[in-house]
């Protein structure tokens, strides 16, 4: 193929290398830069040097958020991955009905709105409305009706539920996909030679599929490293901060609060520490030999 | 190995056998885990044809006199049709970026040799590792610096850098697999670099693009945090932010929040109707790849 003259790469990268840089890395700088002053927004700017970072590293409620991001993270993967693999291996195994409908059903909750799964769990959850409620009520158990999302100890895990819900499909998906690239007369051999469901589960199926659930694994986490949408609808962080996480902190510091330049060093402190993080997780998941 | 390659070997490959007991067992976990996910998406449509005085007294039973007043209400008394040109807007111009993006670039990186190529790449791929949410807050400054908030294109320039590096990786690897033969036989023919691109390899990439337009679809029409700091002026409002913002005013009326809600998810609903094998497909592509 003939060279290309310079002005022909430059027509057509320009425009997207440039508006990238425009909008990622400018307001990474930007970050970076606020998070030197005290400021609230308006002309009046203060430069304080690091202070903002030596608020933010003994700042409780930022590494309690932080701290919520891990257990909500730790919530999913058992209850997504762990879920989505028992439900991929049912929908793979023989003699299930009606396979394509379970598949589209229960992908479905991945297509909606983080916004809309917030508010139908919080109607759910709701004291005097809600479902779960109104069941409780009807089968008899009236002592176990609450207030749930109101309950400190338990927001945490009823504010996972929905995420749960809302992503088993998307990772049933990806781990069926990982199952479909097993060549079945593996299996066969081991089924001839005798070797029960359970042990072809367990020394079969379940290594040949380990890179999947790796690749399962690393979404999950940078994935609740960013939840923002649904707990923001359903509790805003509360009550108190028992549901904040790291981006809502961000948020309320910025714009609730109006605290531009701390908000920047919150930001700067999510960056880091998402970072951090998915540096750890590949480290951890590489070292070890490769199946494909 | 081709993980991502198609779901539909999966039929032809159930490995494990069962006896009848373990057959029963597991179609009823499935039917369960279905009914599960599928349930809360039932409640909300059968309740929101309720009056707010049945849902009240019994927020379980299918309602006795199903009513369409709920959606009456929403779509005379708020700018719902408004919220969902918006987000119409916002999405089609954001998808077709990123369609147009990832294939240009994803171009370029799989096929020329220049200086940069490796610089451009990771520069895109650097930019999968930023939490978006860390970038909230500056954003917003420099935007409204540049009088950039509260217009549709405040949404629609992050929308497509957001998406921008899964697509062109998606490109990047779909263009490797493409012979080159195909451009060299059009170089012979005499056919210019901007033909060849456009009318030769685009359509022999339509595959992974129509897959990076639907897995950016969702995300676009979806979106709600960048909604919710760059954007204040209502009638400039996509769906997700409109909901929360009416939200408020039905607090105690969650038949109509509830209707207002069947309504925003209709286009993704319709969409996944059509759709949901390639939706499926995309999504794993995009995950495994991306």
């Amino acid at each position: 193929m003939k060279a290309l003259r310079r002005s022909t790469y430059f027509a057509y990268l320009s425009i997207p290398v440039f508006l990238y840089c425009f909008i990622i890395l400018v307001p990474v700088a930007g970050a970076l830069y606020y998070s030197l002053f005290n400021w609230a927004g308006g002309p009046k700017k203060t430069f304080i040097g690091v202070e903002n970072f030596i608020t933010l590293a003994s700042d409780k409620v930022f590494w309690q958020s932080f701290l919520h991001n891990i257990e909500i993270t730790v919530i999913c993967i058992i209850g997504q991955i762990g879920l989505a693999l028992i439900l991929a291996l049912v929908l793979n195994s023989r003699g299930i009905k009606l396979r394509q409908m379970h598949l589209s059903v229960a992908y479905f909750p991945a297509i909606l709105s983080a916004v809309v799964v917030g508010f139908i769990w919080q109607m759910l959850y709701d004291y005097n409305n809600g479902l779960i409620n109104d069941v409780l009520a009807f089968v008899g158990l009236d002592e176990y009706i609450q207030p749930w999302l109101a309950n400190a100890d338990m927001a945490l895990i009823l504010s996972s539920i929905p995420l749960i819900w809302k992503n088993i499909g998307y990772y049933m998906i990806i781990i069926l996909a990982g199952l479909a690239a097993i060549d079945s007369s593996v299996i066969e051999v081991a089924e001839i030679d005798g070797a029960n469901a359970l042990q072809r589960l367990m020394h079969i199926v379940m290594p040949m599929i380990r890179n999947t659930l790796i690749v399962c694994l690393t979404l999950c986490i940078s994935g609740n490293m960013k939840i923002f949408d649904h707990i923001y609808v359903m509790t805003g962080g509360g009550p108190g901060n028992a549901t904040n996480v790291m981006a809502l902190y961000a948020y309320q510091n910025s714009f609730i609060r109006y605290r531009m330049g701390y908000g920047s060093a919150v930001s700067v402190g999510i960056l880091i520490l998402s970072i951090l993080i998915t540096v750890l997780v590949r480290r951890a998941t590489q070292g070890r030999p490769e199946n494909e | 190995m081709n993980k991502e390659k198609d779901l539909q070997a999966i039929d032809l490959k159930r490995a494990a056998r069962w006896g009848f007991a373990g057959r029963v067992v597991m179609n009823i976990y499935a039917i369960i885990a279905s009914i599960g996910c599928l349930y809360p998406m039932i409640w909300l449509v059968y309740s929101s044809l309720k009056t707010q005085f049945e849902f009240d007294v019994d927020s379980f039973s299918l309602p006795t006199a199903p009513t369409l007043d709920n959606y009456v209400h929403v779509l005379s008394t708020t700018p719902m049709f408004r919220y969902m040109l918006n987000s119409i807007i916002v999405s089609v111009v954001s998808v077709s970026g990123i369609i147009l993006f990832s294939f240009i670039v994803g171009y370029f990186v799989a096929r020329m040799k220049f200086r940069g190529r490796r610089l451009i790449f990771n520069l895109f791929l650097l930019g999968m590792l930023v939490p978006v949410h860390s970038l909230m807050v500056p954003m917003y400054v420099i935007f409204s610096d540049i009088g950039l908030t509260d217009s549709l294109i405040a949404l629609i320039l992050p929308y497509i850098c957001f998406e921008l590096p899964q697509g062109i990786y998606l490109a990047e690897s779909y263009v490797h697999s493409i012979p080159r033969e195909m451009e060299e036989a059009a170089s012979i023919d005499g056919a210019s670099f901007s033909y060849t691109l456009f009318r030769i390899i685009l359509p022999i990439a339509k595959p992974i693009l129509v897959t990076i337009g639907i897995i950016s679809f969702f995300y676009c029409w979806n979106e709600f945090s960048f909604a919710l700091i760059l954007i204040s002026r209502e009638t400039l409002r996509t769906v997700p932010l409109g909901l929360t913002l009416f939200s408020g005013s039905f607090t105690t009326n969650y038949p109509v929040m509830m209707a207002a809600m069947v309504i925003a998810t209709f286009p993704s609903l319709l969409i996944y109707i059509f759709f949901s094998r390639k939706i499926m497909d995309g999504m794993v592509a995009g995950a495994v790849k991306g």
